[in-house]
């Protein structure tokens, strides 16, 4: 097929995939933050079994292969009678196997501020609390943006996991092998999800790199 | 000085083991309101362990602390009470990478003293001056030379008003063109009657500002005296080698 | 991970006596209330009768862990054949980043950026329903190893370059100086010490290549993922299964990560090393 019998027979449906696509990343990203600050708190509090449980989590899902942990989550889950909809085990995988990368991220970016400082902050009658406001988080974050820009790319290449799965609408990778099962879709079908793909990478990247040097810590 | 005065630092039978290691062995020493005390020795003597156990960021076996005749806290909010009337000046400077130096300035006034920030600015550039550096305060500490980061650490750590001043080894990680700035600025606030307890290799200084000189050797202070005497006329073998062994560098 | 005191330990003091007793008193509530974690998903177990022993007795029989072991043969086999694949490939996108024609370049740069942008899955596809197209015929081992080399060669390219850019500028005047081309000074002088620097991201990256092996059902490579989907329909027993194989997939990334965080470290520890070869 040529890319404008493509486009004209299915361009409304790429669109489609192209938003499913970055709405699932979006809400796989945001899930995956919020979930990766908590075990990171977990993993940085003074209580051994948090600690050690924050630790098993990411070891967990950073290991697990994405295709494997939806399987689970698909066929293996409602043995427990635990049964969740095709789109929210996606989800629910778009969101546990990043989070466990950002608390890796996270952990390295508490790890690049000095203990100098720590202690100053000590020295000067900052209370704990204060320390983790004003030192601890505003430098973990500021030197994790890099790391999170690759982890939100990361995150929209986890999200093809949903071809795995009958979820609707399709997403960019789904709806290749919709369109190569239904006619000889061809190259072209492929290219034009793969430069879909990459143009979001590279917008993702681009912006990283804007605010990274916006707030970047000399050092 | 009065004999009745309470001492603003005064360490009591002060033991402290790093595993097996005997750091600080049976330490008794106390600081005077407006007084300088030199502490010298060679490296791993204890001595900056020694200076970091008066505002408990190394914790100690047995023995007491007494600020004003008051035991330190040992945690929470006493801890960071006590710490906030102790100023500190480290030889890493310490000074917060990701906050201007204004900002460094301002961070504990406002955040622990509560004071109000313009008041807060207004003092940080007041003390930045007095230091040398208030042409730097929009600039983040790595644009700054180690000196005048060194200045900048000092002029923080009075932001707070302390009651003491502690500088562990201050000079040690610095240029030897910048030693002479920082010391000047330390001279001064000697001169201005501030309280002051320093770890350092700065022999002349200890001489020429210290009004009391501490020698402590693996773990315990060997020779206390007035500096003159103990730079001339040392007492103790020991301190006659490490004496011997720095001239002749 | 590593030997050297972490942050983790540094963000809190030597806790007083009234710190120690919260902490012993949040320690035994943490404790429960994990303990009590664990006892809800055994009950479920228990309730959806997912013990029962005829879940898992095979796992008792010598033939299953043969039949997982061929799976997970081959498995490593398409990951590590992946792995060399996207060296190489990756290796010569690194050299065209770093050539001087623009054309090279830029094309290396743009091959770099598609791979990385792009997801595996895409290329898996891409081997199963369009090279079929073309009359090009690969067996089951290759529609996967193909497509997870490709998707990674562009992160390794990326890798030796950085690894390249992390030998000292010394290191190649010095060889330049003393007479040597600028393509014998690279291999000679720079790579072999680059190499060493990347070799714990090529692990990570290889635990990735076996990772997106497990897309192979999608072809019907025989992978362990695919023999685990053959017990399953033998002994009807999807649970006990996937939970294994599982399992042995994150025990194998496990420990691979921690080989390359030792190599991390190691490298990390010893500055000296850097200078030195």
């Amino acid at each position: 097929m040529t890319i404008s019998a493509l486009l004209s027979q299915y361009g409304d449906r790429y669109l489609l995939a192209l938003v499913t696509t970055w709405k699932l990343t979006v809400l796989s990203f945001l899930g995956a933050f919020a979930i990766g600050i908590i075990i990171t708190v977990l993993r940085v509090c003074p209580i051994k079994p948090l600690r050690a449980f924050g630790d098993f989590y990411v070891q967990i899902f950073r290991n697990i292969p994405g295709a494997a942990l939806l399987i689970l989550l698909v066929y293996a889950l409602p043995y427990l009678n635990i049964v969740f909809p095709y789109n929210t085990c996606v989800l629910i995988a778009t969101i546990l196997i990043p989070s466990a990368f950002c608390s890796e991220h996270l952990m390295s970016g508490i790890n690049t501020i000095s203990p100098g400082q720590i202690e100053a902050a000590r020295a000067l009658g900052l209370s704990f609390f204060q320390m983790i406001r004003r030192v601890i988080i505003p430098q973990a974050l500021r030197s994790s943006v890099l790391p999170m820009t690759n982890l939100l790319v990361a995150t929209m290449l986890t999200t093809s996991l949903a071809s795995q799965v009958p979820m609707r609408p399709l997403e960019l990778t789904g709806i290749v092998s919709y369109i190569n099962t239904r006619a000889a879709g061809g190259v072209m079908a492929f290219v034009i999800s793969a430069v879909l793909y990459c143009a979001s990478a590279v917008i993702i990247g681009f912006a990283g790199s804007l605010i990274d040097r916006k707030v970047r810590i000399q050092r | 000085m009065t004999q009745n005065e309470v001492p603003i630092i005064e360490l009591k039978n002060i033991n402290k083991h790093f595993g097996d290691l005997h750091v600080l062995k049976d330490i008794s020493l106390k600081v005077n309101k407006g007084e300088v005390v030199v502490i010298i020795g060679p490296s791993g003597s204890g001595k900056s362990t020694l200076c970091r156990t008066i505002n408990r960021l190394e914790t100690i076996d047995s023995g007491q602390i007494l600020l004003e005749g008051v035991p330190i806290p040992e945690e929470g909010r006493q801890l960071a009470e006590l710490r906030s009337k102790i100023g500190m000046v480290f030889q890493a400077f310490n000074l917060f990478s990701h906050m201007t130096i204004i900002d460094n300035m301002t961070l504990a006034p406002v955040d622990v003293l509560k004071m109000p920030r313009r008041e807060a600015r207004e003092e940080a550039m007041k003390l930045l001056e007095r230091v040398g550096v208030a042409d730097q305060a929009k600039k983040v500490p790595a644009q700054l030379s180690g000196g005048q980061q060194q200045r900048a650490a000092i002029a923080r750590a009075l932001a707070m008003h302390p009651k003491v001043m502690l500088f562990d080894e201050p000079t040690s990680a610095l240029d030897p063109e910048m030693i002479g700035e920082v010391l000047n600025v330390m001279t001064e606030l000697a001169s201005d009657g501030m309280t002051m307890l320093i770890v350092t290799h700065e022999m002349n200084f200890a001489r020429h500002v210290a009004d009391r000189v501490i020698f402590m050797d693996s773990g315990s202070i060997v020779e206390q005296a007035d500096p003159e005497a103990f730079f001339s006329n040392p007492q103790t073998e020991r301190a006659k080698i490490f004496l011997e062994s720095i001239t002749r560098n | 991970m590593s030997k050297t005191p972490s942050i983790r330990d540094m963000l809190y003091e030597e806790p007083g006596p009234k710190t120690k007793k919260q902490i012993r008193v949040i320690t035994l509530f943490a404790i429960l209330l994990l303990a009590a974690l664990l006892a809800v998903v055994i009950r479920q177990f228990y309730i959806t009768g997912q013990f029962a022993p005829r879940y898992w007795y095979f796992f008792g029989r010598w033939t299953t862990w043969r039949f997982l072991g061929q799976g997970l043969l081959v498995t490593l086999e398409a990951a590590v054949t992946g792995s060399i694949i996207a060296f190489l490939l990756g290796f010569v996108l690194m050299r065209g980043k770093l050539q001087k024609n623009k054309i090279i370049r830029g094309a290396s740069v743009c091959l770099i950026e598609f791979t990385r942008g792009v997801p595996t899955l895409l290329f898996i596809y891409f081997f199963f329903l369009v090279v079929p197209q073309t009359g090009w015929k690969l067996s089951a081992f290759w529609k996967i190893t193909l497509p997870c080399a490709i998707s990674a060669c562009g992160v390794v390219a990326e890798a030796l370059r950085s690894g390249v850019n992390a030998v000292p500028k010394g290191q190649s005047e010095a060889a330049l100086s003393l007479g040597l081309t600028k393509t014998r000074t690279f291999y000679k002088v720079v790579f072999p010490q680059a190499i060493r620097f990347v070799i714990p991201s090529l692990i990570a990256e290889l635990v990735i290549v076996l990772k997106d092996t497990t897309f192979a059902y999608i072809v019907t490579c025989a992978d362990l993922m695919q023999n685990a989907k053959v017990l399953i329909s033998n002994y009807d027993a999807m649970l006990s299964v996937y939970l294994v194989v599982a399992l042995i997939y994150i025990l194998i990334n496990y420990l691979l990560n921690k080989l390359s965080d030792r190599l991390a470290d190691r490298l990390k520890q010893n500055p000296a090393e850097r200078s030195a070869a």
